[in-house]
């Protein structure tokens, strides 16, 4: 019916087009009743989608966190301590062991008036267990999401407890993040039965694992159901919900039972669509955004962009760019070869033209970006390692030395071929293709003759990339805030490491990695390290713990240079001060790692003129 | 009339044959793309900053929707669909049926398009008119070169200096949407919303508009030209007919050959104008089939493509059969 009054509307728009277009401007509430008015942005990681349901657990779900998207808290991203959040409708926490207990908001209220209730969050986690999490066993070294009960301990507190057998350091951060729901509006998908379902499926006793399957089988279906469910409206315990979703924009109001509304200073917010960074940056040019997430940026725009009156805030963004190998395939499978293209390429240079605006050039491949680095390390361990700084000279000594000649000008392979480096980029990915150019020219000028090539989409060079048809190609490192995560991404399962019980073992898959075929094995400082071990390992360990182990996969990544980082993109955000005032500045990565709707209740963002 | 049902009939099956050849085709076309919906979003969410595991779980839920089964076998559940009039679910919309991904879609597809086609027709058609009857003079050289310029400029150069001038430098129009991002009227007959919709439709409208242009005018120019030469004109004017009589003979001779192409225009509307509907940020069918293919939604890419193809075939059958209506010499 809907679609019907849609298609309606829009014959009447096709047959009125010239005589209503010319006397019909922008029309809209542009101040609310508080005085707050109207918030304008967009959702990097979520673009609206027109027709897909009202639902987080939607792939692509109108449902936009922070806003009317709830969870218990909100990662701060400190690398120091993943378990490190801001109060969502947990007001505080306590981790004891292995438990966590949360005191939840005593006024936190759905936007149709009803509480929120030990109830729905007991509901939300077991939803959260059929999200394709459930495992058999659950898994030890897991950092998957390992909750074995939850109970009520107070009229507002929550007693989380983890799964037997399981030692995950960053329980709270899993427990913290889920998102939560209604059970009047999602109970129906949820079997009575649900818990004793998710106890099968967490059995480690050998015998029991038909029955584990079983019951994991049972929570994905159960898992698929609740994905697909289109609520007919928006019930959300956030400081907004959505009033209507247009194909162009979501449209948010105030939620007037949010527990903490006097924060809230926005009368509505409206998340506009966008399918490319060009309209994000057009919406910029014409002062349309009041707060804009990170795009890739070229430097002019990002001129007419602050010409404008937008103000830049800097945090780290856990992520950087880096050239990667396959290092199977001859001559990558050397460390010297890896280690002299490092001092070949002058990554100030190349991040000049590829990351221009939110990109810092990188200072040492450590498999971490270099704030991490320096937390956890420490200044004089980290001058320690070896920075790679532009050196040909090296570079050729290394190359000699790896058994590579140079004749002419021109680099050979110990096998006589001429060294040829095809380095692979994708389609779409502008600050990658930029830089691959002056990599090309760097990489050339010294002897290799390199060209940049482009895969059509990322799902094409996944597979191509996976089949093992690219020698050197980009890739994203360090991905995240927790050591682990960055190094998984290098010693992960994806790389041939993969964790069984507390073992891990080292496999040479094929079709379903990335970048592989490192050794096993590495010596570091005259000792012998399994970087996969060490890697499953920070699941369990506390931060000081952690400090050693971490250490040693830093000094490992910085000698065997499995990927080489050309820069540590920059968390830009842009701000303007139309309607509202009181941004986070610069440096504030904790809260820039989040969206403005966890700006908002935290009290930042208020009416300009207030 | 039973010659006419049998023609219609024999036209029927025939294009029920193109679509069945058409499907098959583009269902194994799709599917040996590489790349798989699981791995895509899983790289998605890894780079949004969620470690391996929840990445994976998250990932697994989409690719819950993505059949295991043997190819030929998944062809011949998608065939049996078909015929059942189910077009399949989604995989990137987890669950919801592709008919109804695609129906929300449509409207947004047809209201610039087609506006922009009728418009473009309208205005290149008389517009070739004038440019073939005062060929000789400034204003026809005039007509035909300013023509054939704007139909050698690519669809994103217009609409990006479309937007310039009208949204970044004069910010008298709209960019981006579909209606006014604050109104919270119900979409339906009323002026706030349908003004707001036509108010949002100018710049792709015109996008459209100036590209088809071209094209529309050349090619009536042309035909008119050719009709001019003709006996009958010649015989018409020495039977002393009026200047005005005379032209309407010319036009309906010359538009004849400009008919199939719009009739044909109005089946491959529905694919969208994929560059106009992405510069635009314009929610339509295009904008659906680019974002399904980027996410390896192979229900959502075949239902798109099935679309655009029905729509096609329905479209020529519908002209040859009109083309006898409104051409008696083809009766013949």
């Amino acid at each position: 019916m809907v679609r019907f009054k849609h298609f309606v509307a829009a014959s009447a728009a096709l047959a009125t087009l010239g005589t209503l277009a010319a006397c019909a401007p922008d029309s809209g509430a542009k101040n609310g009743a508080n005085g707050g008015g109207v918030f304008t942005t967009v959702d990097a990681n979520n673009p609206i989608t027109p027709g897909a349901p009202m639902n987080p657990y939607s792939p692509n779900g109108n449902t936009f966190l922070s806003y009317n998207s709830m969870r218990l808290g909100f990662e701060k991203k400190n690398p120091m301590d993943a378990n490190d959040a801001f109060p969502g409708l947990a007001k505080s926490w306590e981790i004891k062991g292995d438990t966590l207990v949360a005191h939840m908001q005593p006024d936190a209220k759905w936007s149709d008036g009803k509480p929120v209730t030990v109830e729905d969050i007991k509901m939300s986690m077991a939803i959260a267990l059929t999200q394709g999490t459930a495992s058999v066993g659950s898994g030890q070294l897991s950092e998957g999401l390992n909750v074995a009960s939850v109970t009520a301990v107070g009229k507002h507190d929550i007693e989380f407890k983890q799964a037997a057998g399981t030692n995950n350091a960053n329980f709270a951060k899993q427990i913290l993040g889920q998102s939560i729901v209604p059970k009047s509006v999602y109970g129906h998908l949820v079997p009575a039965d649900i818990w004793d379902t998710i106890a099968a499926s967490q059995q480690v006793d050998a015998a029991q694992a038909k029955a584990a399957q079983a019951a994991v089988d049972k929570l994905n279906e159960t898992g698929k159901a609740i994905a697909a469910f289109a609520p007919k409206k928006d019930v959300s315990a956030g400081p907004f919900v959505v009033k209507r979703v247009n194909p162009g924009s979501a449209i948010l109001v105030r939620n007037k039972y949010f527990y903490d509304l006097g924060k809230i200073a926005p009368s509505q917010v409206v998340i506009r669509h966008y399918s490319g960074n060009e309209q994000i940056w057009g919406f910029m040019k014409n002062g349309d955004l009041d707060a804009a997430p990170f795009t890739a940026i070229p430097t002019n725009v990002l001129n007419q962009i602050l010409a404008k009156g937008y103000k830049r805030a800097d945090g780290t963004s856990y992520v950087n760019a880096s050239i990667a190998f396959n290092q199977s395939k001859a001559p990558y499978d050397k460390k010297e070869v890896r280690q002299a293209l490092a001092y070949i390429l002058d990554r100030e240079a190349i991040t000049k033209v590829g990351q221009p605006v939110g990109g810092m050039a990188s200072t040492a491949p450590a498999g971490m970006i270099r704030k991490s680095t320096e937390q956890w390390l420490g200044a004089d361990e980290v001058g320690k390692l070896n920075p790679y700084a532009h050196d040909e000279a090296k570079a050729t000594e290394l190359l000699k030395g790896a058994g590579l000649k140079q004749k002419g000008g021109k680099w050979y392979l110990a096998n006589g071929k001429q060294w040829k480096i095809t380095l692979q980029t994708v389609n779409g990915f502008s600050d990658w293709i930029a830089a691959s150019t002056v990599v090309a020219n760097e990489l050339t000028a010294f002897g290799i003759e390199t060209k940049p090539a482009l895969s059509a989409d990322f799902g094409a060079y996944q597979t191509d990339m996976a089949a093992e048809k690219f020698d050197v190609g980009w890739w994203l490192t360090a991905v995240g805030a927790d050591p682990r995560q960055n190094f998984q991404r290098l010693y992960g399962e994806s790389d041939g490491f993969v964790a069984n019980g507390d073992k891990v073992t080292h496999t040479e898959k094929k079709g379903d990695g990335n970048w592989m075929h490192g050794d096993e094995t590495f010596t570091v400082d005259g000792q012998s390290i399994n970087p996969g071990q060490l890697t499953a390992s920070l699941a369990g360990l506390d931060t000081e713990a952690k400090k050693p182990v971490i250490t040693q996969l830093v000094k490992a990544t910085n000698q065997e240079v499995p990927v080489i980082p050309m820069w540590d993109y920059t968390n830009v955000k842009f701000t303007y001060d139309k309607n509202f005032t009181n941004w986070p500045k610069n440096g504030q990565d904790a809260i820039l790692a989040n969206q403005p709707g966890v700006w908002m209740m935290q009290g930042y963002i208020q009416a300009k003129g207030k | 009339m039973k010659g006419l049902a049998r023609t219609v009939a024999i036209r029927l099956v025939g294009g029920a044959v193109m679509v069945w050849i058409v499907a098959t085709f583009t269902f194994f076309l799709v599917h040996a793309l590489p790349g798989k919906p699981g791995d895509v979003a899983y790289e998605k969410y890894v780079a949004m900053g969620m470690n391996s595991q929840e990445a994976k779980a998250k990932a697994s839920i989409i690719y819950g929707y993505t059949s295991q089964d043997p190819l030929f076998t998944q062809y011949t559940h998608y065939i049996s669909d078909l015929l059942h009039g189910h077009l399949g679910i989604s995989i990137s919309y987890s669950g919801v049926p592709v008919a109804d991904v695609i129906g929300d879609a449509l409207p947004w597809t047809v209201i610039p398009i087609l506006s922009g086609l009728l418009i473009s027709f309208c205005i290149g058609v008389s517009s070739g008119v004038v440019a073939a009857v005062k060929r000789s003079s400034r204003l026809g050289s005039g007509l035909s070169l300013a023509a054939s310029m704007i139909a050698g400029i690519p669809s994103f150069v217009i609409a990006i200096l479309l937007i310039t001038v009208f949204y970044t430098n004069m910010g008298a129009l709209p960019y981006g949407g579909t209606v006014s991002e604050t109104l919270l009227v119900d979409p339906g007959w009323n002026v706030e919303y349908v003004s707001s919709v036509a108010y949002h439709a100018i710049l792709p409208v015109a996008t459209y508009v100036l590209i088809s242009y071209g094209g529309w005018m050349l090619s009536m120019r042309s035909s008119v030209v050719s009709v001019l030469g003709d006996d009958f004109i010649l015989a018409s004017e020495l039977r002393g007919i009026t200047p005005s009589t005379r032209m309407r003979y010319i036009g309906r001779n010359a538009i004849l050959p400009l008919f199939t192409t719009l009739a044909l225009s109005f089946g491959t509307l529905f694919g969208g104008a994929i560059l106009i509907e992405a510069t635009f940020n314009y929610p339509g069918v295009g904008q659906l089939l680019l974002n399904s293919i980027g996410k390896r939604d192979y229900p959502l890419m075949t239902g798109a493509f099935l679309l655009i193809t029905t729509a096609v075939v329905l479209a020529n059958i519908v002209a040859d059969l009109l083309y006898s209506v409104i051409d008696p010499r083809v009766r013949r």
